[in-house]
């Protein structure tokens, strides 16, 4: 087992995150700096400001936004699109549907590619992949050398069936890198193995979009780690939640589209598993979004497409629901006089009225300030000195007078209905789907986790919510605990009953040929390295949209029929909607194989246990109302960095460190675990 | 009694994601595609009066004629706790009897507090032709069985007469079934949610929270009705025919008077109820009305029944728009999209800026067989969008009837069905010029790979196009050819049922343009380069429409 160090690094919205750990030692280290200006920059100067030396690290993990901010932000690459002729308006068609019924102005997002860049070819394939109709490749030239004249700098090609067949795919991408050589060139085929021609045009034009924004950008990296002598692996983070080479991160970039959240998830789960905890809301409160993903049986949801600005994406993404709720919402008076918090943040700039950087309207930071959850002093480690009488003329003009509340009602009401709009987030995922909230624990990080946990465990009855160490910088922790992933994937349509455990077998061995590849690929030390195959069937009755993922075992591929797949199946069906139907055909539609290549993880750094009482670790007192009761509460003040394992503490209580701050309200006890995490729960 | 603004604002924020909670658990439990993909339905909740305090749907029409059909209960039943009911009479629902709501009384300490209800498409309702859609009916009881606020369920226990019924009497039992059973638990989980609100505050401030925001949603919407100028805007509109009567025309007129912070909308003028079955229930009208007035105003905002309450709907008894039993209603579909285009185009003589031009009238298609090898593939198509008050229309965009339903994906089309897809590109007719365009209609071509399938098509408005605003161009039609292009081509320019077609055949559906918005010749010119641009419009056409010089042109592109 190898004992050097990891380090991973998380960019977001507003900071920088770096986590670094050494196995050797216990302490994890973690630096914070601002997200401005040259990212590449920020890199390497955030990486000396820990002092890393970079030829002892063995990992870098890298989870980044600039694929998701480049989409959002409109900001990519002119590119050109090549489809089956006769198909060459899908992207801008897309599938017909209104998602705002009411809204007769509704228009959808313009297509990343106009017409006159999108060129039909002749060719075309049928559903199993049989030519139909050859790829006329004159054609073909010609196309693309007008694309080639109009200055495109990425080419996406499309074709139709693509996924049964790549053959034409292929060959045109060979003519493409040979007429364009500067051009990035993206095959539907290379990216995504399913049917749905808009979906998948999509998910390949945002590729093209983003490749070379991306390219140079991890390119750079690579670039400057050479020049610093680093000898390790540079991973990148994906929305599945495993990571890939950074060079795979170049040649599909929209693999990395939630590469930010997926890191909170995955620390959640590994959490979960060091604490014994099979049922976990992972709650990720920012600034501007609050991030849900729901942890049942160990598990972490996934699907296999995903919505961006209206713009759809094929890829295998971990199920995180997002609101605009957080610190920076808004508070406001809607048209009819009703008081809505959120979703528009003040974002980093300006920020909340008491931020001082220009900042008039009312946020939630406003008014947890007024009602002494924050300490004007204090926050960010005194980094930054809050203003109680901006913070007070915004909720007075803006929502206590025109109310006629008081200063503290208006706050406390503020604070509340952002509870509840977050409260109604973990429903979606909780309620909605089935599970009784009851079942399970909240594990609240990022900046804001501590100031928010105490109420979302009472709202929605939780078990009981996990603050853990340093949660500002928990997703970056996350990040070093992932694993490197492929996800492989055939649509396979096939009446169950006609088809053999010989033929399932064979289209998995394919899949699982190229598993073996994409491993040998990654160039990892195999003495640390495991390949981990996980091989899964999308069924559904037949006549049904909506399909159930079943594993399939290796028995099942050797046994003389699929009887046990079925039967697995019904119980699965049975289970999720309660209408098992036995009796109704059944069929295949999709198969798919998730490699993982695991390796040593960073294992959780175990805290002293306690020697001196708790009341060693105060620090001070504060005037605080929770609720809407706007009753103040005098609450000792503790220094998290002197708790131990197995401190308890009973609410009234206030937990600070530099970059967090976690309410306990009376009605609450704390105890401290043995690896740092403070765990709230209701006195009973 | 009043309710403390914070209260009040989580009640309504909780009712709303209770309504969501029930759209979920019908989705995901429904066996019907046109509940699970098409998303034909809708589901409110309401307090014990019937009155709409949240609401859920694919389609907007729908939500409105809930609560009619629970305050037409009330007026009838007795509740009694454990209680579900079954009503479709078209005179109650406002829409076809396909339509049928299932609801069911919510009790709080042993007192009713609310409803909980949705409409939802039946598989098959029992009439002349499966799963509904008649083309041809003459009377009501041609189209399938009638619910009359009968109890599935009375006190909790399954009325087991009734359903074994209903399952006789329909094509599809099985998924019939399934569906009853999806929306019963969709049902049953929001009568939850609004017991444990009840629960948590009291059923009394429950009630007077929605009560306080039923009235500051109605003074809102005075509001918006004060800013429209006052004065009386009318506007008329045709249907090609009835399904039955096939060479007659239908007049429908909308009168639209506003008068300080009310509105009320009649409909005196209308041609007298068809004899086929595209009349419409004059619940269902007002329905229409008051889902388009709030579209206009305030398209963002969870819609309840403070909403609705400034507006009033009449019509003289008997027609087109206010038919009553026995007037078949089965097609309602196309005069519900002349009513809102209607509305939209009176209101734009007094709101310009808010009113876009027409879209296209609903096409839809479906290819099947039945005996050997049966399949059934349908789907509607999209078409042009209406252009709006100041830019072009969406292009490939469902007709606005339609809500949130996608179509479906060719490569799907092709694994599925004998058919194979050859083109779906826009359909390049300019017919919706203006200074703004309407969007662009589709073509979609489909080949036959097999024999003995038969077509069937939904199209409207091919006589009588919808129009354009404020000097726009018509929609322009939708045309349906089979075998375009060869020597047997064929144009269906009207509705077939049961059309044969064989292997090697095509069928090409084009639809329509959206109507064009304001005087062509005002239209940028940077905007008609866009289009020559991108091959939307040749450059004598852009000459012959927009009066532009090409050499203008072509230094703008």
């Amino acid at each position: 087992m190898s004992s050097n160090p990891y380090l991973a690094v998380d960019v977001g919205g507003t900071f920088i995150d770096f986590v670094h750990f050494d196995p050797a030692q216990r302490d994890l280290l973690v630096e914070k700096i601002p997200s401005s200006g040259s990212l590449e920059a920020r890199f390497f100067e955030g990486i000396d400001l820990l002092g890393t030396d970079l030829s002892d690290i063995r990992v870098i993990v890298h989870g980044s936004t600039l694929v998701i901010n480049t989409i959002v932000q409109e900001s990519g690459a002119r590119v050109g699109l090549i489809t089956t002729k006769g198909f060459r308006d899908v992207l801008e068609l897309g599938r017909g549907n209104r998602p705002e019924v009411y809204n007769l102005f509704y228009k959808p997002v313009p297509p990343l590619v106009p017409r006159y860049l999108r060129f039909g070819v002749t060719e075309r394939l049928d559903h199993t992949g049989e030519i139909l109709k050859p790829l006329d490749e004159n054609g073909l030239r010609e196309s693309l050398l007008a694309l080639l004249n109009q200055g495109v700098e990425a080419i996406a090609i499309c074709f139709l069936h693509a996924y049964a067949n790549p053959i034409h795919e292929r060959r045109a991408a060979e003519l493409a890198s040979e007429l364009c050589p500067e051009v990035q060139i993206c095959t539907s085929s290379e990216i995504v193995r399913e049917f749905r021609e808009f979906e998948r045009t999509s998910t390949t034009v945002l590729n093209a979009y983003t490749q070379p924004r991306m390219g140079n950008y991890l390119r750079r990296l690579e670039r400057g780690l050479t020049e610093r002598r680093y000898p390790g692996a540079f991973a990148v983070m994906q929305s599945s939640g495993g990571v890939t080479s950074s060079a795979t991160a170049r040649q599909v970039p929209i693999r990395t589209l939630q590469s930010g959240p997926a890191g909170g998830a995955i620390g959640t789960r590994r959490l979960g598993e060091a604490l014994g905890l099979k049922n976990l809301v992972a709650a990720d409160v920012g600034g501007t979004t609050f991030d849900v993903t729901l942890i049942a049986d160990g598990s972490l949801p996934e699907r296999s497409q995903a919505c961006f600005n209206g713009r759809p994406v094929q890829q295998a993404t971990i199920d995180i629901i997002s609101v605009g709720a957080g610190g920076g919402s808004i508070a406001h008076l809607d048209a009819e006089g009703g008081l809505q918090v959120g979703p528009q943040s003040a974002q980093a700039e300006p920020g909340p009225a008491c931020f001082g950087l220009g900042g008039v309207e009312a946020t939630v930071t406003d008014a947890q300030l007024l009602l002494g959850h924050l300490d004007a002093m204090s926050y960010l480690g005194e980094r930054m000195r809050l203003d109680v009488d901006a913070a007070e003329h915004s909720i007075r003009d803006r929502v206590a007078t025109p109310l006629g509340l008081s200063l503290k009602e208006a706050a406390a009401g503020i604070v509340h209905l952002a509870n509840m709009n977050m409260a109604h987030a973990i429903r979606q995922v909780t309620v909605e789907r089935g599970h009784d909230p009851r079942e399970f624990n909240l594990v609240s990080y990022g900046g804001g986790g501590g100031l928010f946990a105490w109420a979302l465990l009472e709202e929605l009855d939780l078990r009981g919510a996990i603050v853990p160490p340093h949660p500002a910088t928990f997703s970056a922790w996350g990040l070093l605990q992932t694993d490197y992933r492929e996800d492989l994937s055939r649509t396979f349509v096939k009446a169950h009953a006609a088809t053999t455990p010989a033929e399932l077998g064979e289209r998995f061995g394919e899949l699982e040929r190229e598993a073996r590849t994409w491993s040998t690929d990654q160039r990892l030390d195999n003495e640390n390295v495991s390949l981990i195959l996980t091989r899964y069937a999308e069924l559904r009755y037949q006549g049904q949209e909506h399909t159930l993922r079943i594993p399939v075992q290796t028995s099942d591929l050797s046994g003389p029929a699929l009887d046990d797949l079925r039967s697995r199946f019904d119980a699965h069906y049975d289970r999720a909607y309660a209408h098992a139907l036995s009796d109704h055909a059944l069929e295949f539609v999709a198969l798919r194989l998730t490699a993982s290549l695991t390796g040593v993880k960073p294992t959780l750094a175990r805290l002293d246990s306690a020697s001196d009482p708790v009341e060693e670790a105060a620090k001070g007192r504060r005037q605080v109302s929770f609720g809407t009761s706007h009753e103040v509460v005098e609450c000792p003040v503790f220094e998290r960095g002197r708790l131990r394992a197995g401190h308890l503490l009973s609410g009234p209580a206030i937990v600070e460190e530099w970059n967090s701050t976690v309410l306990v309200p009376p009605s609450l006890r704390v105890e401290v675990d043995a690896f740092g995490n403070l765990l709230l729960t209701v006195k009973r | 009694m009043s309710v403390d603004p914070i209260t009040r604002q989580v009640i309504r924020n909780a009712l709303g994601a209770a309504a969501r909670e029930m759209q979920t658990a019908l989705v995901k439990t429904a066996h019907n595609p046109l509940i699970y993909e098409v998303q034909d339905f809708g589901l409110v909740l309401t307090n014990r009066l019937g009155q709409m305090v949240a609401e859920s749907s694919g389609l907007p029409g729908f939500l409105a004629c809930l609560p009619p059909t629970i305050q037409s209960g009330i007026q009838r039943v007795r509740f009694a706790e454990g209680d579900i009911l079954l009503s479709n009479e078209p005179d109650d629902t406002g829409t076809h009897i396909s339509d049928t709501v299932l609801y069911l009384p919510v009790f709080f300490g042993g007192k009713l507090v609310a409803f909980t209800a949705v409409m939802a498409h039946w598989a098959d309702i029992g009439g002349i032709t499966p799963g509904g859609w008649c083309p041809y009916s003459i009377s009501l009881h041609q189209e399938g069985m009638i619910f009359a606020h009968n109890k599935l369920y009375s006190g909790g226990v399954l009325n087991e007469e009734l359903l074994r019924f209903i399952l006789r009497n329909v094509r599809f039992p099985k998924l019939v079934e399934g569906d009853l059973n999806a929306k019963i638990s969709a049902c049953k989980t929001g009568a939850r949610r609004y017991a444990a609100l009840c629960q948590r505050y009291g059923a009394e401030v429950v009630e007077q929270a929605m009560f306080e925001v039923f009235a500051l949603s109605e003074a809102r919407m005075r509001r918006e009705i004060s800013a429209i100028p006052d004065g009386r805007y009318r506007a008329e509109g045709k249907v090609d025919h009835d399904g039955v009567e096939l060479g007659k025309a239908h007049t429908i007129q909308v009168n639209a008077t506003v008068a300080g912070d009310e509105m009320t909308i009649d409909w005196t003028g209308t041609a007298p109820v068809a004899k086929g079955p595209i009349n419409h229930p004059l619940v269902g009208t007002a329905a229409l009305c008051a889902t388009t007035l709030k579209s206009l105003t305030m398209p963002f905002d969870a819609t309840n029944d403070g909403h609705l309450r400034p507006l009033t709907v009449t019509a003289p008894p008997d027609t087109l728009v206010s038919a009553a039993y026995p007037a078949p209603c089965d097609s309602y579909g196309y005069v519900a999209e002349v009513i809102v285009h209607l509305i939209v185009r009176a209101l734009a003589q007094a709101i310009p800026e808010r009113c876009p031009a027409a879209t296209y009238q609903m096409c839809a298609y479906n290819l099947s067989r039945e005996g050997k090898d049966p399949f059934i593939c349908g789907e509607p198509v999209d078409g042009g969008g209406g252009a709006l008050p100041h830019d072009d229309g969406p292009s490939g965009i469902m007709f606005a009837g339609n809500g949130d339903a996608p179509n479906t994906p060719v490569e799907v089309i092709e694994s599925r069905y004998p058919l194979r897809v050859l083109r779906y590109t826009f359909n390049l007719e300019n017919r919706g010029i203006g200074k703004y365009r309407g969007g662009f209609g589709v073509i979609r071509d489909l080949e036959i790979l097999e024999n003995g399938i038969s077509l069937q098509t939904s199209t409207e408005n091919n006589r009588h196009p919808l129009w354009g605003l404020a000097g726009g161009g018509d929609a322009g039609t939708t045309q349906i050819l089979i075998n375009a292009g060869t020597d047997h081509e064929v144009e269906l320019d009207d509705r077939v049922t049961f059309y044969p077609v064989s292997k090697g055949d095509t069928v090409s559906l084009r639809t329509a343009n959206g109507g064009g918005w304001g005087d062509p010749k005002e239209r940028d010119r940077r905007r008609i380069a866009h289009d020559v641009r991108n091959g939307l419009l040749r450059p004598e056409e852009a000459a012959e429409q927009y009066s532009v010089d090409l050499a203008e042109l072509q230094a703008l592109i």
